[in-house]
């Protein structure tokens, strides 16, 4: 090829299709490369999508109704321990109203969806022949010259642009080739997710999650779904097949002599976790390294000279106990970078001093400002007590306060007193209460 | 639902170039250093493929056969024992999920 891009674009998942959207919509000249056979196939994710980004990303999105799996209307967090569950259960009719707060998508068929809409935003552009997306190539090696980033090379072939989007998630090997992280990142933030996905009878799933059309639910838990280690379980519910599993801090993991199968087993096992599941087969079992939303993990840049990176390449993901917040972030994000290259396109500078406007992009937005914000609470649900302490207290208050005996009920607050002081103490609670309110 | 040993999670797997003997590596592990230095042998408990086994008598092997790209490894050792380097996808290994 003689002609050069304005940008090529490395890696086709949501980062870097919703990058690839944002350039086709602006008659920019680019190219999409992805590793696996199409978009998604080596994608794994809880998982939700929050927020309305897709509505504006894809607007009205959900009269296809090919996306995504089901929209959340209905969210519950869950404290166990050995025998017991206490919920904190929401439903909302406002959530069935457009644009929905959530979808939750099974990614290796999300994120090939997503590429078609992109391949149609090509279609419609200026230049239809002159953009691409190309799966099954693995980018070797962005091309450096002179400290900027012109290209990429895949095995023999060299492709030049004036910009390059590294969207590779979240084993960034070309993130730390380009230097804007180190050659090897510690596992301390960083915690491996397992899933797997079990089929049902679609009217069964429907009829045991109360699910009414394409409505869906979330559950998170804590507690005795991870045996100790550090991280919470899921459970979303697709159209006929649930997406379930867990969260493990890496450290936590290796010091606790298990390993990510077994702890999968055992939450199964655990007597409520069976009842929600009897009945279902397991068709995929997956995992995949995520960050756990501690900055500390991010890049030491998100760009430098013809380079932004996007997505959980830079290490995007929070979860702040509201939501694990991920691929909003990787669709924001790609955005803010091709804006960033539009404007750079305009201005015929692909500096760093243009380049720095994604930084700024990014800061001026819910994805930095959220990081920012809530880097207490993400330290806060990583404390042991929030992960074994406070479960344990609640579901021996729940046992006490939902049990009914025929004979003088004690109060409330002794019942509060007693489970407090068995599991922590007035002190250490009084401690954490102070901690949670002011990160969240 | 029954328990399920990892060798009939991975069984459900969708791998690439399954069949083909020669597949490359995406993954190379000097397991001499997983051996002879390493304290923790962390990648034997946190790979969720099972691609890291410890033999009877407490030596690391390695196989990538099984590995579904997940990229544990490569933060979980901290010993510089782990390389990751992907082949052309024509000739590597590694997973094509069908749900993901």
């Amino acid at each position: 090829m003689e002609d050069k891009f304005d940008c090529i674009i490395i890696g086709g998942g949501i980062a870097g299709l919703s990058a690839a959207m944002t350039l086709a919509r602006n008659d920019m000249k680019f190219m999409l490369i992805e590793r696996g056979e199409f978009s998604g196939a080596k994608n794994v994710s809880g998982g939700v999508l929050w927020g309305d980004g897709l509505a504006r990303l894809v607007p009205n999105y959900w009269e296809d109704e090919e996306g995504f799996e089901r929209y959340i209307n209905h969210r519950r967090l869950t404290f166990m321990d050995g025998d017991s569950a206490f919920s904190i259960d929401f439903k909302s009719d406002s959530f069935n109203e457009k644009p929905y707060k959530g979808v939750i998508v099974l990614r290796s068929k999300f994120d090939n969806w997503l590429a078609e809409k992109v391949q149609e935003a090509i279609e419609q552009s200026k230049y239809p022949d002159e953009c691409f997306l190309a799966p099954n190539i693995l980018v070797e090696e962005v091309l450096m010259e002179d400290g900027k980033a012109v290209g990429i090379r895949t095995g023999e072939e060299k492709f030049f642009a004036d910009s390059v989007i590294i969207a590779e998630g979240v084993n960034n090997l070309l993130t730390r080739q380009v230097g804007l992280q180190d050659k090897y990142v510690p596992a301390d933030n960083l915690a491996v997710g397992v899933k797997e996905v079990i089929k049902y009878d679609q009217k069964v799933l429907e009829d045991r999650f109360q699910l009414n059309g394409l409505s869906g639910m979330s559950n998170e838990f804590i507690g005795t779904a991870t045996q100790g280690v550090e991280g919470g379980g899921f459970l979303y519910t697709n159209r006929d097949t649930i997406s379930f599993g867990l969260v493990l801090g890496m450290i936590s993991l290796r010091d606790s002599k298990m390993k990510p199968y077994d702890i999968l087993n055992e939450f199964k096992a655990h007597p409520i976790i069976h009842d929600t599941l009897k009945g279902g087969e397991v068709v995929e079992y997956s995992a995949h390294a995520v960050s756990t939303g501690d900055m500390k993990v991010m890049p030491s840049e998100i760009f430098s000279g013809g380079v932004l990176v996007a997505g959980e390449a830079a290490n995007l993901l929070m979860n702040s106990g509201k939501a694990i917040q991920g691929m909003d972030y990787a669709m924001h994000s790609g955005v803010c970078a091709a804006e960033t290259i539009i404007e750079a396109k305009e201005k015929g500078d692909y500096s760093e001093a243009t380049l720095k406007l994604y930084r700024h992009k990014l800061e001026d937005s819910f994805v930095m400002k959220d990081m920012r914000n809530f880097q207490n609470a993400v330290h806060f649900l990583h404390s042991e007590q929030m992960f074994k302490t406070v479960p344990d207290l609640v579901c021996d208050f729940g046992k006490q306060f939902f049990t009914i005996k025929n004979e003088p009920t004690p109060k409330t607050t002794k019942m509060l007193t007693g489970a407090i002081k068995r599991h922590s103490s007035y002190w250490e609670l009084l401690k954490l209460g102070i901690k949670g309110a002011r990160s969240l | 639902m029954k328990k399920m040993s990892i060798a009939e999670r991975l069984g459900l797997v969708n791998y690439l170039n399954q069949g083909k003997t020669e597949a490359k590596p995406h993954i190379l592990v000097d397991t001499d250093i997983c051996n002879e230095t390493c304290d923790h042998k962390a990648t034997t408990r946190v790979c969720p493929a099972n691609c890291y086994t410890l033999d009877e008598v407490g030596k690391v092997h390695f196989q990538f056969e099984d590995c579904i790209e997940c990229g544990t490894c490569m933060f979980a050792c901290d010993k510089g024992a782990v390389t990751w380097e992907y082949p052309d996808p024509e000739v590597g290994r590694g997973v094509k999920w069908n749900f993901g």
